[in-house]
């Protein structure tokens, strides 16, 4: 059993999310309490931007929406390594 | 430089910056330089609805329930979509077009515009529904000082540019007096003048419909109107993935990841940019205020709006590099966001739609995270 992630979303807010998610990182901020930026959930609209302070994660579905650097899109995205974030 | 409908020269579209290059000859998709417009088409085309297909017949009898204070917002913000439908179905072609040079995103462009001509469309099934005559409401259109004030806003920097356009393609670069007035015609000035219009485009996009469908939201909130949400909700998809074509454009240009010289151009007209967006804003806040002068609706008034309005716009800043201005960073309306998720979406009542659908594709997009459950 790999151990499980942790993620820090603008330095308040401390959660776990499994090794292999099946949920999207927003999802997993949600559940966390996280009031989340969203619209289209689907990875074209860019509503849910957010920096990636550090860590890494990888796309489930590929954005369409442009993702500046330094950004992720947690609608499409799961974490691969322990995260900060600011959202 | 004279426009050509099929240019003779051998050029490469795989090195030709995005617009201002040489125009495009062969319509072909299999390589692009900006992949990114081949696959809004795509899923721009996987959105295919009609109007038609939603049955707005229950609205009529809201309709009539109506306050007066509440048919005037209704009314109001139909007439503002249709201003700004009118304007988006055409002006992206007749203003992009002939100085485009990728064909991926040419035919991005024709697939954006043809996709508003299918909102205006809409609203003249809603209105045919709800008056037996609606000339009444689309006269009003051209004579509304709220909706022409708005009007002058979102056609100048297209009119700016299109005119702009056809005196460099029809007397070349130089001073050009046409009526006793003098304007100055250089590549720079043209690239300049397309960047102002691409920023009001996408502050058109990000932030101008946004009160309207809040207000269209609000009364489907109260179980109201729910043939006109379902086709809102409908544009409102489309026009996310418009919004993300036109902040693809901008930050390629900041990035330096197309013509060099509209990078240089970004960082020059920053302010002016930061300009043309708060301005919009302005312009929101001031249609909420007329929108709700006659009194609120249940679960609306113009301080929600406007709050709204500065929290949406703080969001879309970012997205192309812009400092976000407003104070409103939470959402004030949280119940908008369920209208706005794009597989929520559905057409006829037996028809739940799924937007990744593609008429004879299947799903061949397989992720590491499939095989998850799989131990070898």
């Amino acid at each position: 059993m790999t151990k499980p992630l942790r993620v820090k979303v603008n330095s308040d807010v401390l959660f776990e999310v499994p090794a292999q998610s099946d949920a999207s990182l927003l999802q997993s901020m949600e559940q966390a309490g996280v009031e989340a930026h969203f619209h289209c959930r689907s990875g074209f609209c860019g509503a849910c931007r957010t920096h990636l302070i550090s860590g890494e994660v990888a796309y489930t579905t590929e954005p369409l929406a442009y993702v500046r650097r330094g950004d992720i899109l947690p609608c499409v995205c799961v974490a691969l390594s322990d995260l900060e974030l600011e959202h | 430089m004279k426009y050509s409908t099929f240019n003779q020269a051998l050029v490469n579209p795989l090195i030709e910056p995005m617009f201002f290059g040489n125009s495009v000859n062969v319509a072909r998709y299999d390589q692009q330089r900006h992949s990114i417009f081949e696959k809004l088409i795509e899923k721009q085309l996987s959105f295919f609805w009609r109007p038609e297909e939603v049955d707005v017949s229950r609205d009529r009898v809201d309709f009539h329930a109506m306050s007066d204070s509440e048919k005037h917002i209704f009314i109001s913000n139909l007439k503002y979509q249709t201003l700004l439908d009118s304007v988006q179905g055409r002006s992206p072609n007749i203003a992009f077009l002939p100085i485009v040079s990728l064909p991926e995103l040419e035919t991005w462009i024709e697939t954006w515009s043809f996709s508003e001509t299918i909102h205006s469309r809409s609203y003249t099934h809603i209105l045919r529904n709800l008056f037996g005559d609606p000339s009444e409401v689309f006269d009003d259109i051209m004579v509304n000082d709220e909706i022409k004030k708005r009007a002058t806003d979102i056609s100048k920097y297209y009119d700016d540019l299109i005119f702009h356009t056809q005196l460099w393609q029809t007397q070349g670069e130089g001073d050009i007096t046409i009526d006793g007035e003098t304007y100055t015609v250089t590549p720079r000035e043209l690239k300049k003048k397309l960047f102002l219009c691409m920023n009001s485009v996408n502050a058109l996009e990000a932030i101008r419909f946004y009160v309207s469908f809040a207000c269209t939201f609000a009364f489907a909130e109260r179980e109201m109107m729910e043939g006109n949400s379902k086709i809102i909700r409908l544009i409102a998809r489309d026009e996310n993935l418009h919004l993300t074509s036109t902040q693809h454009i901008l930050n390629l240009w900041q990035y330096g990841e197309d013509d060099p010289e509209m990078q240089e151009i970004a960082e020059e007209l920053k302010d002016e940019a930061l300009a043309i967006f708060t301005s919009a804003v302005e312009q929101e806040k001031k249609w909420a205020h007329y929108l709700f002068k006659n009194g609120s609706m249940i679960g609306l008034n113009e301080q929600m709006l406007c709050q709204y309005v500065e929290y949406i716009a703080n969001l879309r800043m970012a997205a192309i590099g812009l400092e976000p201005q407003y104070d409103q960073t939470s959402n004030p309306l949280p119940w908008m966001n369920k209208y706005l998720v794009s597989d929520n979406v559905q057409v006829a009542p037996q028809e739940a739609e799924i937007s990744s659908y593609l008429v004879g594709q299947i799903d061949s997009e397989v992720s590491a995270t499939d095989f998850g459950d799989y131990d070898l």
